[in-house]
């Protein structure tokens, strides 16, 4: 069967499976983010914890994918809890380190004389430090997407929504015509979506940026 | 360091203690010796105090215990009569202008918003930040229609320096700390910068603290000079004329450097003199009178005034013969040499040595003309500073004519 006859065919699935693929990337990513910024914001000042910190999540990336997927059955069964906790782990690292990259670069010329003019130190975090470390943090954001993007597909070996679908059904057919075509089209539709996310960080970070720092 | 009740004449302060600063010392985490040690110092309301030394003398890090960017160790700091050593700092901060060597403009914002950081912070409504904002800005020379929405990237070091300054007064603060302002701008616009700065304090009487390490800046700014000798240590706190007719210990004069007498043109200004005058005609007088006005001088060349009294050109008989028949402001040199009373001596002499008939012409604040400088006031001027500068160092011999004379003090 011709790729792109299978595609017209599969228009449907490849719909749908792509917006749930969305939908679990997306949530990983926010979640994330906000343990990532998080941590990063309570540990870049204190040498000895940003470092255990950049220590513990980069180990987190070691795991191979597969077993943590395996490994979560037990806590939390199947479907799309265990693949959001274990995106949402791997895309800690990055997102961390850029918090904490992009808010140690900020000048401390410029957080001497907010704090010189009486801004409290939540309000020179707020105010000054996070939104000049802000493209860094969000280029981070960016980089744990497409490595979720990738990972997630792996996710279906837990009955995790997404493309990942096709791809092991093609697994479990190979040596079928049809094998190909459906591995292709998980891949495909992975890659759309990479690139469809990439315009959306463009957009987000150019909305996001003050015209000062751009 | 004895408090006093008032201020040596000739400072413009009210002799009002604004900053005390008792017995502070700060030792840095680490440090086997204090960065500043059991230091006392009294700074007076309305002044500019500038603390000078070499590096390392602690000049910067007692600026900063002012406002307890750095914490003190030890002793105790009195704002306008309130003990702040321990008060709520980020209260105290918005009492004090704030400005430093980096400036420290906050990239992401814009002019006007950087300028109303203080305002904003103290939750003044958006009507009285954005007044005060364009007020400010047109305190230091920025245009707010030009200025107000652009981002700190687009200005010249200048331009930030001035915004610095600007954003410091915010709220109006009593005390200014200024950690060397003018320190990373190129020279000329460094001498701008100091005039407009000046020029500026004579209009708000701010308590400022100034430090830099260069006496001549020092003896520029100050009204008075604290000069650091080391931790522990403050060399002099005088008057700029003090310290330099009057050096305290060989470590002031060596800080000093050689040229004093050069050093105290620049505290002596052209309104301090009495001027001479040139002789002068209006632009609409005819040959004949051009040349009797020249003919009861012993100028070589008469300074033409338009009708509001402004110089126009230096015209010499050549120039009459040269051109006969044109008007008096078309022929002739036009002066180059010009400076406004508020300038300094040492202004007036750069000046008179490359014009063209040595001497500078003074203006009012219109460019109305009201005499000029010539060489040798300039050298009288050094020549009577220099004698009551001896006469202040040979004071013990009247005050006490059987006291055995002492090198050095």
């Amino acid at each position: 069967m011709d790729f792109v006859e299978f595609l017209i065919n599969r228009g449907d699935d490849m719909l749908e499976l792509g917006l749930e693929h969305a939908a679990v990337v997306g949530a990983s990513v926010l979640l994330a983010t906000i343990i990532g910024v998080g941590l990063g914001v309570a540990s870049y000042r204190q040498p000895r914890s940003r470092e255990a910190i950049l220590a513990v999540t980069g180990a987190f990336l070691t795991i191979p994918s597969f077993a943590l997927f395996i490994l979560l059955i037990g806590p939390l069964g199947l479907g799309f809890l265990p693949v959001v906790v274990a995106l949402t782990l791997y895309g800690l690292l990055p997102i961390v380190r850029n918090t904490i990259t992009g808010l140690r670069e900020v000048d401390p010329a410029i957080v001497e004389a907010a704090l010189g003019m009486g801004m409290s130190r939540g309000q020179v975090l707020r105010q000054i430090e996070l939104p000049l470390a802000w493209p860094v943090i969000i280029t981070g954001v960016r980089v744990t997407t497409l490595v979720l993007l990738g990972i997630a597909a792996i996710g279906s070996i837990v009955l995790g929504p997404g493309y990942g679908d096709l791809i092991f059904t093609g697994l479990a057919r190979v040596g079928t015509p049809v094998a190909v075509n459906l591995v292709l089209a998980g891949t495909l539709g992975v890659v759309v979506l990479a690139v469809l996310f990439d315009v959306l960080f463009y957009v987000i970070r150019k909305l996001t940026t003050s015209e000062g720092i751009r | 360091m004895t408090p006093s009740n008032s201020s040596p004449a000739g400072t413009p302060g009210t002799g009002k203690v604004m900053i005390r600063l008792e017995n502070l010392s700060k030792r840095f985490p680490g440090q086997k010796t204090d960065a500043v040690s059991n230091l006392s110092l009294d700074i007076y309301e309305g002044e500019i105090v500038v603390l000078v030394g070499p590096s390392g003398c602690g000049k910067t890090t007692t600026m900063k215990m002012i406002n307890r960017i750095v914490e003190p160790t030890s002793g105790r700091i009195i704002l306008d009569g309130d003990d702040v050593t321990t008060t709520d700092p980020d209260a105290l901060r918005r009492r004090i202008g704030y400005v430093i060597q980096q400036v420290g403009l906050f990239p992401h914002q814009t002019i006007g918003e950087n300028v109303a950081t203080v305002p904003k912070l103290l939750g003044w409504d958006k009507a009285r930040v954005a007044a005060r904002v364009d007020e400010l800005l047109t305190m230091v020379n920025m245009a707010p229609e030009t200025f107000r929405d652009r981002y700190p990237k687009q200005l010249s070091g200048g331009q930030r320096q001035r915004v610095g300054v600007a954003r410091a007064l915010g709220a109006n603060p009593d005390v200014m700390l200024m950690d060397e302002p003018f320190g990373a701008i190129d020279p000329i616009t460094r001498d701008r910068l100091q005039n407009e700065f000046l020029r500026l304090q004579r209009e708000v009487r701010k308590t400022i603290v100034f430090v830099t390490h260069d006496i001549d800046e020092a003896l520029k700014m100050g009204d008075r000079i604290a000069i650091l000798q080391g931790p522990s240590q403050i060399a002099q706190y005088d008057t700029p004329e003090q310290i330099l007719t009057a050096p305290a210990s060989d470590f002031v004069s060596d800080f000093i450097g050689r040229g004093a007498s050069l050093k105290r043109l620049d505290l002596s200004h052209v309104s301090d003199i009495t001027l001479t005058q040139w002789p002068t005609v209006r632009v609409g007088a005819d040959n004949a009178e051009l040349l009797d006005v020249l003919r009861r001088s012993d100028k070589g060349a008469v300074l033409v005034l338009d009708d509001a009294g402004r110089p126009r050109r230096w015209v010499a008989p050549d120039d009459l013969d040269r051109h006969p028949g044109s008007p008096l402001d078309q022929i002739g040199l036009v002066p180059e040499a010009v400076v406004e009373p508020h300038a300094t001596l040492s202004d007036a002499l750069n000046e008179l040595i490359t014009a063209r008939f040595s001497v500078s012409i003074v203006v009012d604040a219109h460019g109305v003309y009201q005499g000029v400088v010539d060489i040798d006031q300039i050298t009288d001027a050094i020549r009577s500073m220099r004698a009551a500068a001896v006469a202040r160092a040979r004071a013990r011999f009247t005050e006490d004519p059987a006291g055995t004379p002492v090198i050095g003090s």
